[in-house]
């Protein structure tokens, strides 16, 4: 028996000669596309944007992500696999600004080029590295926070207590949209934050996280939510401590469900991504990369206000 | 897979010179074999040098935590601690590197603390008489809680390359995390198979009650035997923070079911006594592989997932079936 495992062992070995191809087996470059998660409407969205503009541009496109948008080592072994593959290009939105360096380093080892997008690389880790990437396709998160900020200032008449739903802490794209906030808000003295807490991006625990916070601050009476999915769940916790109305709710995102609560009255605002634009802008950018166009370091992706007057 | 396989029996009777796989493992070893040649036939990019090394370092991390995995549901017991205590021994190392701390203080420090972790585990349930369930679930949270505690939520990152070389070194052509993946092996196989404290892993795990009767310390090995999962929980948490530059407190999420499948799929049995390392090694292989693999193949990461759990599934009905047909 030891015999046999040796000989399938050599038969493996011997089979190991096959190079490694860098084309898919339509003959079509290949750019990957490596997503936090799919679980997340606006990653589905963001591959949609990323399809359409594959099809259009004649290049197969392949889409992983972890199953979990916190999981950087999976989302490292996904781009090391997915290196293995010959891919020409690699976008790529990290789950981890700092730990994804370590997963770039090895495609810029293999001559793989980087397109980051929607969340930026840590600058001095990736320089440290000796990583280069081509550009970043993104909105301006913090611009994003201010554009929430000054929206609750207006609304308020500058006069309020808030409780702030942040993302999971150390994450680029929630610190940035934190950061811009506060300062948005700090233009108007009568604002006080009253309480700031992460609810790591989910649903159920913008519910628990606001439910707690209304316990500790009967004052609050306007949530900033990082993302929409946290102020979605800040809103159930509103309905649950029958408070509908009292509380005005700003999210982060523009996801269907928010926009539905805009219109039906329960929320106030969120700030609109277009993550379908990005994903397409993400490939496009990777296929002059392979054509060997120059590319800018930045590529700002709008962002806009949803709020009652223009929803849709 | 040709390390020796001798220990699966209770400590009544191990026979010596059998150095081949029992049949059992053997049928999680043709499953893997079996898969490693259907994906060479899908696609050109798995079977190459280069990807093998990749896979093999990918599993390291598993492969680690699994083998404390091994040795406590081999007592009869589980341990689902394992990734936070990951995730705080990573915090621990990095919070000494960054401190300044000598490389191998802050790797003492880390080590002793998955070990201590593991200990006071092994202690509740042996002189606490909790269930293993309970104890290591709440441990579970409670090492959580510490590490981001610890770090206010934050990871950890950007080491000296004197420490990252523990992951991104290569001896010769193998990457440091397989040397040490195959180190702890052939550490852990031994201590397995060839001391009385590896005998009394199997007697516990195969009848506690006569184990005790029969004048063996129970209480205290049992400790040692949850300290051994801690101590491999912190050396995979070692390998973790170099690989990624960083020590994050919400790392190693899931890990303890990872652990719990390499196990289950190489053949030990969840009621204890049966079972050894060269299967956990080959179930974490093919759980590392069918990642690999799928990815190579750009399948979907949802099915991805369902096909995981297959496999977890039919691997160890595959077994049971093969152990069926093995009594009679």
């Amino acid at each position: 028996m030891k015999r046999a495992c040796l000989l399938v062992g050599m038969t493996l070995a011997i089979a190991c000669n096959r190079g490694p191809a860098t084309t898919s087996t339509t003959g079509k470059p290949t750019v990957a596309l490596v997503l936090k998660t799919l679980n997340h409407p606006f990653f589905v969205d963001m591959r949609r944007g990323a399809q359409e503009a594959a099809d259009r541009l004649g290049v197969t496109l392949q889409v992983q992500a972890a199953e979990r948008e916190i999981d950087v080592e999976k989302q490292m072994q996904i781009v090391e696999n997915l290196i293995q593959t010959g891919v020409q290009a690699l976008c790529i939105t990290p789950s981890g600004s700092r730990e994804i360096v370590s997963a770039l380093v090895k495609a810029k080892d293999a001559g793989v080029p980087i397109i980051v997008v929607d969340t930026r690389v840590d600058a001095k880790a990736a320089a440290d590295a000796g990583v280069r990437t081509e550009t970043f396709v993104g909105s301006d998160n913090y611009e994003g926070g201010r554009l929430a900020g000054d929206f609750l200032v207006k609304v308020t008449g500058g006069k309020a207590h808030v409780g702030i739903l942040e993302g999971i802490p150390g994450h680029e794209t929630g610190d940035s949209r934190l950061r811009g906030f506060r300062d948005a808000v700090k233009s108007a003295p009568g604002i006080t934050i009253v309480a700031s807490q992460p609810a790591n991006w989910e649903r159920d625990q913008g519910f628990n996280v606001f439910q707690n916070m209304l316990q500790a601050h009967q004052d609050i009476d306007s949530v900033f939510a990082c993302s929409d999915l946290m102020a979605l769940g800040a809103i159930e916790a509103i309905a649950a401590a029958g408070r509908r109305g009292k509380i005005k709710v700003v999210g982060f995102d523009a996801l269907d469900d928010a926009k539905k609560a805009i219109a039906a009255g329960t929320m106030e605002a969120s700030v609109a991504q277009f993550p379908a634009e990005m994903g397409r802008a993400a490939v496009e950018s990777a296929v002059k990369v392979m054509r060997g166009e120059k590319l800018p370091p930045d590529i700002n992706v709008k962002l806009d206000l949803v709020t009652r007057d223009n929803v849709k | 897979m040709t390390i020796a396989h001798r220990a699966q029996m209770t400590a009544a009777a191990a026979p010596r010179g059998q150095l081949l796989l029992p049949a059992r493992q053997f049928g999680t070893l043709i499953g893997l074999v079996a898969l490693c040649a259907v994906l060479w036939i899908l696609t050109p990019h798995f079977l190459t040098v280069s990807n093998l090394l990749n896979v093999a370092e990918q599993t390291s991390i598993n492969a680690i935590v699994a083998v404390g995995m091994t040795f406590v549901i081999l007592s009869g017991g589980i341990d689902l601690s394992v990734g936070s205590l990951v995730a705080l021994a990573g915090v621990v190392l990095g919070t000494g590197l960054q401190s300044g701390q000598p490389l191998p203080l802050a790797l003492a420090l880390a080590l002793a603390a998955g070990l201590a972790c593991g200990l006071g585990n092994g202690a509740l349930i042996s002189w606490g008489g909790l269930p293993p369930f309970i104890v290591t679930l709440g441990t579970m949270s409670i090492a959580r809680g510490a590490a981001l505690l610890f770090t206010e939520g934050r990871p950890i990152s950007g080491f000296d390359e004197s420490f990252r070389v523990l992951a991104t070194g290569r001896a010769g052509f193998v990457p440091a995390p397989v040397v040490a993946m195959a180190v702890v092996y052939a550490a852990a196989h031994f201590v397995l198979s060839r001391t009385t404290f590896g005998r009394y892993v199997y007697a516990i795990g195969g009848n506690e009650e006569a184990t005790r009767l029969s004048g063996v310390p129970v209480r205290f090995h049992k400790t040692i035997i949850y300290g051994v999962s801690g101590l491999m929980s912190a050396t995979a948490a070692v390998i973790l923070t170099a690989r990624l530059n960083s020590a994050q407190p919400i790392a190693g999420m899931m890990y303890e079911l990872d652990a719990i499948a390499a196990t289950v799929i190489g053949g030990t049995s969840l009621m204890g006594g049966d079972g050894n390392l060269g299967g956990t090694l080959v179930g974490a292989l093919i759980m590392g592989v069918l990642r690999n693999g799928l990815n190579l193949l750009g399948v979907s990461s949802f099915l991805q997932q369902i096909v995981i759990g297959g496999v977890i599934i039919v691997a160890v009905l595959l077994d049971t079936v093969l152990k069926r047909k093995n009594r009679t």
